[in-house]
């Protein structure tokens, strides 16, 4: 039973982590159809998705802040290996941590100062420019993202300290950007 | 403190952190708004951090990274490597060394619609390697070919690398991509140039394929319908003023996805794991030019660009001097880190050197990419090197150190050249 329960906790923390990285994901597939039928409609109908600027834009914003969470928990940022690359594994462990856990302090600092910037944009009563649709509520779904990042990040700094083998670490190899 | 001791202090403390393995993107910018609330102070550092945040991740020009980043999962999804090797295979595989020309050949076909270094490496990893290794070519040679030939997703439009210089100094991102087109041609030819030295000056190393038949020839030319469309489709609207850089990624990205789709390549877990990918990518590179921004407030303040200006200016070494000097530095940082982050860290401290010397911004954009990207082949790092050992199980680090230092030499002339000629980048985009 005592292993059971872990293992169980472990699949739904991998399902939630999954569910955050397949928001982002979902969002790249609009802000890529939203720019294709918009150049479409522009040259073939000379007309346009009502506000598909704004929503490119704003969409745009959500996918990142949700992709940066599912990112900071794989370890997918860009690095500079060199020195954990040339240590042993218990080292690798302690650097991981420390990284890990700067990293929780930034990310939480920018949720923090992104609230204000959601709120200053309710009060401020932004809108779109052909629906006038009011773009708060779209900041606030991206600083949802932000928040699950620092819940991702607290929970890497908890499997790293405590259960490393749940974490598959990623090697300079994993995280080719350019 | 003073500003001067601040900024010091501020590299010190973000190249530490750096080293211990904090992401880049996030040691920028904790040291940009720590050094800016030293010296501004904590509220308005707080600002900053939330508005530069919200800013870069919902502006529009961004948007060409995740675009172009998605065309390229798309198309490497679909396969389009396998088809681009077999049609350069077929008109030059029969030649001493032609299964490299071929490699080089279809490394620079699949990076004009990829965009990216080490996605080409990856892939070619598996497409050509086998059957370079099935003619008895050496494994130094095919891993350094392959290499090498990975390199040349940095130069062809669409270039990630490129792209986000483009947001960083202010130019304009079209203007880039097609600036890359030659100076991408002539490295293709050079690198061909020097598979074909090799194969004549030690015959035995690298065997002639078998000849293939004119009707295997146009089958093969038929095969490649798809990359050539996808190109002419997105570059030629870029060029020809229809679309916006952005656009074009979206346009490429549909595109891409419609021909894997019709040509049955791209099944639904195929199309998942391409948009997972291309999420996973712009999320790193967004995290990056975040932390660059918040850490540029820090540059402007301790106002290091200007002083790294007067110092560089001031050496008397003349403009090529300081270029040379500029070059150095970065083939070392090249020892340390990967392109995208040299890129990010070292460029708003360069930009205003060269603007004053003179230099023009399009053309030291592809220079700066090219020798950033020889970093990807060079040891210690040598990303490209990476990915290829992660691929090919069976081979060393050093065997694969030896196959690329031919094509090291070759870049390091490439260099040269286009330093000398700077018109073979702007002559295309001086045309638009």
């Amino acid at each position: 039973m005592n292993t059971e329960r872990p293992a169980v906790m472990r699949n739904r923390m991998d399902r939630f982590i999954d569910a955050i990285e397949w928001v982002a994901a979902i969002f790249v597939g609009i802000v890529a159809v939203d720019i294709f039928l918009s150049v479409l409609l522009r040259y073939f109908f000379s007309t346009s998705i009502p506000d598909s600027y704004n929503f490119g834009q704003l969409l745009l914003g959500i996918l990142i802040f949700w992709g940066i969470a599912a990112t900071s928990y794989r370890g997918g940022h860009i690095t500079v290996d060199l020195v954990w690359a040339n240590v042993g594994p218990r080292r690798q462990r302690v650097i991981d941590v420390f990284a890990t856990l700067v990293l929780l302090f930034v990310v939480t600092v920018q949720t923090y100062t992104l609230l204000d910037k959601v709120v200053a944009t309710r009060n401020d009563n932004i809108l779109t420019v052909d629906l006038h649709l009011p773009t708060w509520p779209f900041f606030a779904i991206a600083w949802a993202g932000d928040v699950s990042a620092v819940l991702l990040i607290a929970i890497r700094t908890w499997r790293l300290i405590f259960h490393p083998e749940d974490l598959h670490a990623g090697g300079p190899q994993a995280k080719a950007v350019e | 403190m003073s500003p001067d001791a601040v900024a010091i202090t501020g590299f010190i403390v973000l190249f530490a952190l750096m080293l211990l393995r904090v992401p880049v993107g996030m040691a920028m910018g904790l040291v940009g708004v720590s050094g800016f609330a030293y010296l501004v102070g904590s509220g308005p550092a707080l600002k900053l951090v939330g508005q530069t945040s919200m800013r870069t991740v919902t502006d529009y020009t961004f948007g060409v990274i995740p675009m172009f980043l998605l065309m390229g999962a798309f198309v490497t999804a679909s396969g389009m490597s396998r088809e681009l090797f077999r049609a350069a295979n077929t008109f030059v595989g029969h030649r001493r060394g032609g299964l490299g020309i071929a490699t080089i050949v279809a490394c620079a076909g699949f990076a004009a619609i990829s965009g990216s270094s080490v996605a080409t490496a990856a892939t070619f990893s598996t497409v050509a390697y086998p059957e370079m290794r099935r003619y008895k070519y050496p494994q130094s040679f095919a891993t350094g070919v392959i290499a090498a030939g990975g390199t040349l997703g940095a130069m062809f439009p669409p270039s990630t690398v490129l792209a986000v210089y483009g947001i960083i100094t202010e130019q304009d991102i079209g203007k880039l991509f097609i600036a890359g087109i030659l100076p991408g041609i002539l490295a293709v030819s050079m690198y061909i140039a020097t598979v074909s030295i090799i194969g004549w000056l030690r015959p035995q190393f690298l065997p002639a394929g078998e000849p293939a038949g004119m009707a295997e020839r146009l089958a093969a030319i038929r095969d490649i319908w798809a990359p050539l469309a996808l190109f002419v489709f997105v570059i030629g609207g870029l060029y020809g003023g229809l679309f916006t850089p952005t656009e074009a990624g979206g346009m490429g990205a549909g595109g891409a996805f419609l021909i894997g789709v019709l040509r049955g390549r791209l099944t639904l877990p195929e199309i998942r794991a391409s948009l997972l990918q291309a999420t996973r990518t712009a999320a790193a590179v967004f995290t990056v030019l975040i932390g660059a921004l918040l850490f540029g407030y820090f540059l402007t303040i301790t106002q290091t660009p200007q002083k790294v200006t007067e110092f560089l200016t001031g050496l008397g070494v003349g403009s090529y001097g300081v270029l040379a000097l500029i070059m150095l530095m970065y083939l070392v940082l090249g020892c340390l880190m990967d392109a995208m982050a040299m890129i990010i860290l070292t460029v708003p401290i360069i930009f205003p050197v060269i603007k004053t010397l003179g230099f023009d911004p399009i053309w030291f954009g592809v220079i700066i990419v090219m020798t950033v990207e020889l970093g990807l082949i060079h040891p210690p790092v040598g990303m490209n090197v990476f990915v290829i050992k992660s691929v090919i199980k069976d081979v060393n680090f050093a065997t694969i150190f030896k196959g690329v230092l031919p094509f090291i030499i070759t870049d390091l002339v490439r260099l040269i050249i286009l330093i000398a000629f700077p018109i073979i980048a702007l002559y295309l985009p001086t045309r638009m």
